[in-house]
């Protein structure tokens, strides 16, 4: 890891979607192992995916990692968890409607 | 497929999935981009992404609080809220066109915020989970991932009710990954269940007094709803018990800063839907008052201190942060130099009332031995 320089790693993914009464939730899983760390992104390649109504899907695509450079690292470890009201469920968007 | 299976026209009358998917609004083909129909008004899932510090985590023993531990674990495995997620014959017809658009806006707000927050629940839990080995650590986020995206399909299912169907473009976008340390994971997450707990208990007792302000049958479901949430902040305060370190010392000034946080920003949010708290018939400033009393008596359970929320300086101080929030939308919305200006002005107001907000000193408490509770309102 670079102190200014990103590295873009191209990783095999599975993504699962389930579109149910009983449960909606999509997570993405890096076939290789591979692991996030702060302040990278990750963006999963080709159309966006959506399991029809009650269905569950599975589809295997690629992520692009973009690793966060050694500053952007730090900056992230030090000011994320300023970020965490947005843990807080308050049933509300921050936005005025009106 | 079930028989006999009813010709319904919408999936949200279905009373199975087999009745949904043939129902009338899923004609035409199904594939993963007719998924979000096309007559449905879209809206896109805007969940967060954590990392944390998952070798920290993982080390957690929580030996000193054993028996408490598998006690609560055991109940989450069985499992008794499975199946109670979803539409039966107390859910009510809704007039989605009758109703009134300010209420309807509102309400389809708290809805969508409400399933993103599930949402990204789920997701964060399912990520600790995965990266965790620590068994007892491991197995209590799959539950938890369980319930939010339980929950997260049952709010799904009156959103489509309402024509609303969400999209999980997100998915394909570049989304970057924050960090919470895991300490500030188990404030947040703690006090956004606790909390969570007492906002949706506070309604629902006030509808089951009320019930001609029920102008929604998810409310209906509030009660079994809140006590999952119930049961997830127990394991956070299992958790937080399990190392004395994490409620003690300078730590202290952390749950402060986060009781007030978590609490002024409710207070914020909740005065920016009047129509939907005059629906239900509830004045937001005492809805407000009412939840950070639940919540504050339940945090006793492991916070060493509570905050002062009958100080003479409390409610003026949020009114203060309200109108300051109120003055920056208002700014942004104006745009230009002198919407900048009001901006920052608004910004420095908001800061100010937030400080002396934190500045009013908090109640000590006497922390018990055993921090587990049942839900009691």
């Amino acid at each position: 890891m670079g102190l200014f320089t990103r590295e873009r790693q191209t990783v095999p993914c599975t993504v699962t979607i389930s579109h149910c009464f009983d449960e909606l939730s999509a997570h993405v899983r890096f076939n290789d192992g591979s692991v996030v760390g702060p302040g990278d992104t990750v963006e999963v390649q080709g159309a966006e995916i959506m399991a029809p109504y009650g269905e569950v899907v599975s589809e295997d695509r690629t992520a692009i990692i973009t690793r966060a450079s050694g500053i952007e690292r730090l900056w992230t470890r030090a000011t994320g968890d300023f970020e965490f009201m947005e843990l807080c469920e308050f049933s509300f968007s921050e936005e005025a409607l009106s | 497929m079930n028989a006999p299976t009813r010709n319904i026209a919408h999936s949200a009358d279905a009373k199975t999935v087999e009745e949904g998917l043939a129902a009338q609004n899923f004609d035409g083909p199904v594939d993963s981009t007719a998924a979000t129909e096309v007559a449905m008004q879209n809206t896109l899932l805007t969940p967060r992404f954590y990392t944390t510090d998952f070798d920290e985590m993982d080390a957690i023993d929580v030996s000193p609080v054993r028996a408490d531990w598998d006690e609560l674990i055991g109940r989450m495995k069985s499992d008794p809220n499975k199946g109670h997620f979803k539409k039966n014959e107390d859910w009510d017809h809704i007039d989605w066109e009758g109703m009134e658009p300010k209420l309807r806006a509102e309400f389809i707000d708290f809805l969508i915020s409400s399933c993103t927050a599930e949402f990204s629940g789920c997701v964060l839990y399912k990520e600790m989970k995965r990266r965790g080995s620590n068994e007892d650590i491991v197995t209590l986020f799959q539950l938890m991932a369980r319930d939010e995206a339980r929950h997260a399909g049952f709010i799904n299912d009156a959103l489509r009710e309402a024509g609303i169907a969400v999209n999980l473009g997100f998915l394909t976008q570049a989304k970057k990954y924050t960090y919470f340390r895991p300490k500030f994971i188990y404030y947040a997450t703690y006090l956004s269940e606790k909390i969570g707990y007492a906002r949706y208990i506070t309604i629902y007792r006030h509808l089951e007094a009320n019930p001609d302000k029920r102008f929604h049958p998810i409310f209906k479901w509030f009660k079994e709803w809140c006590n999952d949430e119930f049961s997830h902040g127990e394991a956070f305060a299992l958790l937080m018990k399990s190392d004395p370190k994490l409620t003690s010392g300078v730590n202290k000034l952390w749950i402060k800063f986060f009781l007030t946080a978590v609490f002024s920003t409710m207070w914020v949010r909740d005065h920016q839907r009047p129509a939907f708290h005059e629906a239900l018939g509830v004045d937001p400033a005492w809805y407000g008052q009412e939840v950070f009393r639940k919540t504050s008596e339940i945090s006793r359970q492991v916070f060493p201190l509570t905050l002062d929320i009958d100080h003479p300086r409390w409610v003026p101080g949020l009114d203060r942060l309200d109108r300051a929030n109120r003055q920056i939308a208002a700014a942004k919305k104006r745009g230009g130099v002198g919407g900048k200006l009001s901006q920052w002005a608004g910004s420095a107001k908001a800061g100010a009332a937030f400080l002396s907000l934190l500045l009013i000193p908090s109640v000590p408490c006497e922390v018990p031995v055993s921090p587990r509770m049942e839900p009691a309102y």
